[in-house]
């Protein structure tokens, strides 16, 4: 993993790959590889659509290797949707075999000359573009289909479904997984429409006959990635509550604590909640013939995705993650798991970022276009989108342009990216994250690495409110770091519980690397990244007033607490101050 | 089917499965049922002394609980009132799920929906709460108390029995309804939703 593939759209005589040695980027992976590259390279100020903005895929620092859950994927670029910086995390195989490839990164870069399409396939023997229109406005599962047919069922792929190709700012990056299925996306920021905009449809990776990446010392390597993974298996939540229920284990839990956003964010407890629980799911998935416990890429031992089958026991789509059960479910009013189901299915197909579709709809829907609850509705939107008629066009935008558009006034987004599954009233902390996040309200940006273990930033006495921009500045940086890594950020529990797990992490990333990492190495890494990333956005236009969640928290009490978001501006504007 | 009964007093219902059936009445554990007991005492104390929960597995699994859908750091300070809702949930992953963590290092994140601790003991008269079990702590206390008896919902057990798969009527051996003995199929033709059902198991191998 020594090069970039740069792949310029816009050359005088076509598409034009070339290769170059690392850099100043050497030593960066994942986040902190795109953060970087789009920081030092693209003019803040560009359109994301324009010929100056570049889609930088980066596999972080430990993909390629034995390392468990270590085949994450950063996307990044300027983000149609929210106009600043963008990294969007994914799993699937892209990130194992792209580092395998010996690729760092791959840049797609220039403005095409016309709108013909392209596929790019990269192998041990290099790297060809070849035309293909016959893939316009085809949907992924299609799409993969078609390359399984000419390529195999070995390779990996990289692709936009019609939602990219019609630069729709919820538009995805869909990563096949291991059965080559395109489930997994880099959602969140309209990464697909840049994509689009630089007319790739789809990026094959093979890596038959290459080997695993090394590490410096393979002995120590071995022995930390053991006590990680005996780590990851022992703890409750990695070992038993993931594997058992997905991520969707948390909505029966969000909702007893109020804080399941309902009905566009109108109260945190969801009548239904129970049906689309994750526990209801796993009962769906087994009485189905479906896998309640599956890894999204190899090397997974935590086994939070799943397979969910249709009625009649044939593959329908994974299992739907808490984030877009609640979106296209509480969020819309639907308790309907099969409706979930297939919504799901359509974002991926279309190429669609789950969180924004959902809350779109909960937007159009508090617009009146349809009822809450309306499943057949919800499905008929959704359609619209994929189809790109100029209702579709409008909501393939965004929770932001549809409430614009429509007249409503509670719209629950920050810099134009819609809020995730956590109602920042009832847990204000998240709220402090949402507000101040580089890239828009996202629920992975602060995650839970404690501050504890890698002595970020002091020690914050959990009971005092103040704590919450603290402790919100911590994650954020703790985040980083990971994300720049490759591991899966679920790692986390298992760090954040048992100091030996932590260890054996800390001296994996060293055996891998040849240096001895310290934690203050670590939160150097993620101070870095947030630097570069907050810079770009600060030369793009962002202010102190885009760290601030809608009026709305504030004014609106949210049942059944009654809350209201009462972090201070002052306080929220101390974030960076590090 | 009718079951012709004063509504305020609850049917009695014993069912007889085979323990891969017991994880099927997880969704009774997941809507709520309720149980008598002796109000004023803690959380520790109603499920340690009263329940029979161990010490170490109230500690050690369960993670995430909530006292009328508040966040309770203090087993040993949170009160149980008359008419209280306590949920009981293992650790959960995401930053929520940490921030929910009882007494974790993000309490302060989620400090508007905590328990307030409440150590006055209050009445000592018996009364009743509504008891919530999910994901693994269903599993894994579900067995105890479902053998003990739990009182549910009249709807939910329709809701059940309408909804329970096949191979639920394979495993369920033996019903009886206060005391008399009936066709395990004809549970899904009584009309449960306007009783309180009192529901326990005989688990035979």
């Amino acid at each position: 993993m020594n090069k970039i593939l740069r792949i310029n759209m816009g050359d005088k005589n076509g598409p034009k790959a070339h290769e170059e040695p690392l850099g100043d980027y050497a030593g960066l992976g994942g986040r902190g590889m795109t953060s970087a590259i789009i920081s030092m390279e693209v003019p803040p100020l560009c359109h994301p659509l324009g010929k100056d903005n570049k889609l930088v895929i980066a596999p972080g620092l430990l993909s390629g290797s034995h390392a468990a859950q270590s085949g994450r994927a950063s996307v990044g670029c300027k983000s149609p949707l929210t106009g600043g910086i963008k990294e969007a995390n994914v799993g699937g195989q892209g990130a194992q075999v792209l580092a395998r490839l010996g690729y760092a990164a791959i840049v797609l870069e220039g403005k095409p000359r016309d709108d013909t399409l392209y596929k790019v396939i990269i192998n041990k023997d290099g790297v060809k573009i070849v035309p293909d229109n016959s893939l316009k406005m085809m949907g992924n599962y299609d799409l993969i289909d078609k390359i399984k047919e000419e390529f195999g069922d070995t390779v990996a792929c990289i692709s936009i479904g019609p939602a990219g190709e019609m630069k729709m700012s919820a538009a995805s990056v869909a990563f096949t997984d291991m059965e080559q299925r395109p489930t997994r996306h880099a959602g969140r920021g309209g990464v697909g429409a840049v994509m689009g905009a630089k007319c790739v449809k789809v990026i094959v990776l093979d890596d038959t006959d290459l080997p695993a990446r090394s590490p410096k010392d393979p002995e120590k390597f071995k022995a930390a990635n053991k006590v990680f993974v005996q780590g990851l298996k022992k703890h409750p939540i990695t070992g038993e509550g993931l594997p058992s229920f997905g991520t969707n284990i948390l909505t029966n839990i969000i909702n007893e604590a109020g804080a399941l956003p309902t009905h566009n964010f109108q109260t945190g407890r969801f009548d239904g909640a129970g049906n689309i629980s994750g526990e209801t799911q796993s009962e769906i998935m087994k009485a189905r013939g479906g896998m309640v416990a599956h890894g999204c890429h190899k090397g997974c031992v935590i086994r939070c995705s799943g397979i969910y089958n249709d009625r009649d026991g044939n593959f329908f789509t994974k299992r739907p993650e808490y984030e877009t059960v609640w979106a296209h479910g509480a969020n819309c009013g639907i308790d309907d798991m099969d409706a979930v189901a297939e919504l799901d299915r359509m974002d991926d197909d279309y190429g669609l970022d789950t969180i924004e579709m959902g809350a779109t709809i909960g937007v159009a829907m508090e617009a009146g276009l349809a009822r809450f609850g309306d499943a057949k509705a919800a499905i008929s939107l959704l359609k619209e989108v994929g189809k790109g008629t100029p209702l579709g066009r409008i909501l393939g935008n965004g929770a932001a342009v549809t409430g614009k558009v429509f007249g409503v006034e509670k719209v629950p987004v920050v810099k134009g990216q819609a809020l995730p599954a956590y109602d920042p009233r009832s847990v204000q902390g998240i709220g402090v994250t949402y507000a101040t996040s580089t890239m828009g309200a996202d629920h992975t940006a602060g995650y839970a690495v404690t501050a504890n273990v890698l002595n970020v930033g002091g020690s914050v006495d959990p009971l005092k409110p103040e704590g919450q921009v603290e402790l919100s500045r911590n994650l954020q940086i703790a985040t980083a770091a990971i994300d720049a890594t490759g591991m899966c950020l679920f790692i986390a529990f298992a760090v954040l519980d048992q100091p030996e797990t932590f260890e054996a992490l800390v001296d994996m990333i060293g055996a891998f690397t040849g240096q001895n990492l310290t934690a203050g190495d670590v939160t150097e890494l993620g101070k870095k990244i947030l630097t570069f990333e907050r810079d770009f956005n600060s030369r793009a236009g962002f202010t102190a007033k885009d760290d601030r969640l809608p009026d709305f928290f504030k004014a609106d009490a949210l049942p059944p607490h009654n809350v209201t978001f009462e972090v201070k501006d002052e306080d929220l504007d101390q974030v960076y101050n590090w | 089917m009718k079951h012709e009964q004063d509504n305020n007093i609850p049917i009695n219902l014993v069912l007889t499965v085979d323990p891969d059936q017991i994880q099927l009445f997880s969704i009774l554990l997941r809507q709520g049922f309720s149980l008598e007991i002796r109000m004023g005492s803690s959380v520790r104390d109603l499920l340690c002394q009263q329940i029979g929960v161990s010490a170490d597995y109230l500690d050690q699994r369960i993670q995430t609980i909530f006292l009328n859908g508040k966040v309770v750091d203090d087993v040993n300070t949170a009160v149980i009132q008359q008419g209280s809702t306590l949920a009981l949930s293992a650790a959960m992953p995401g930053l929520a799920g940490a921030t929910l963590r009882r007494g974790g290092a993000y309490a302060a994140m989620r400090s508007q929906i905590s328990h307030k601790n409440n150590t006055s003991g209050g009445s000592a008269e018996n009364g009743t709460v509504i008891i919530k079990l999910f994901n693994l702590v269903a599993m894994e206390l579900g067995p105890m108390f479902l053998e003990q008896g739990i009182r549910v919902n009249g709807k939910n057990m329709e809701f059940f029995f309408q909804k329970v798969p096949d191979l639920f009527w394979d495993g369920c051996r033996a019903a009886e309804i206060d005391g008399i003995s009936r066709k395990v199929r004809d549970m899904a033709l009584v009309e449960w939703k306007n009783r309180q059902v009192f529901l326990k198991l005989k688990i035979e191998k």
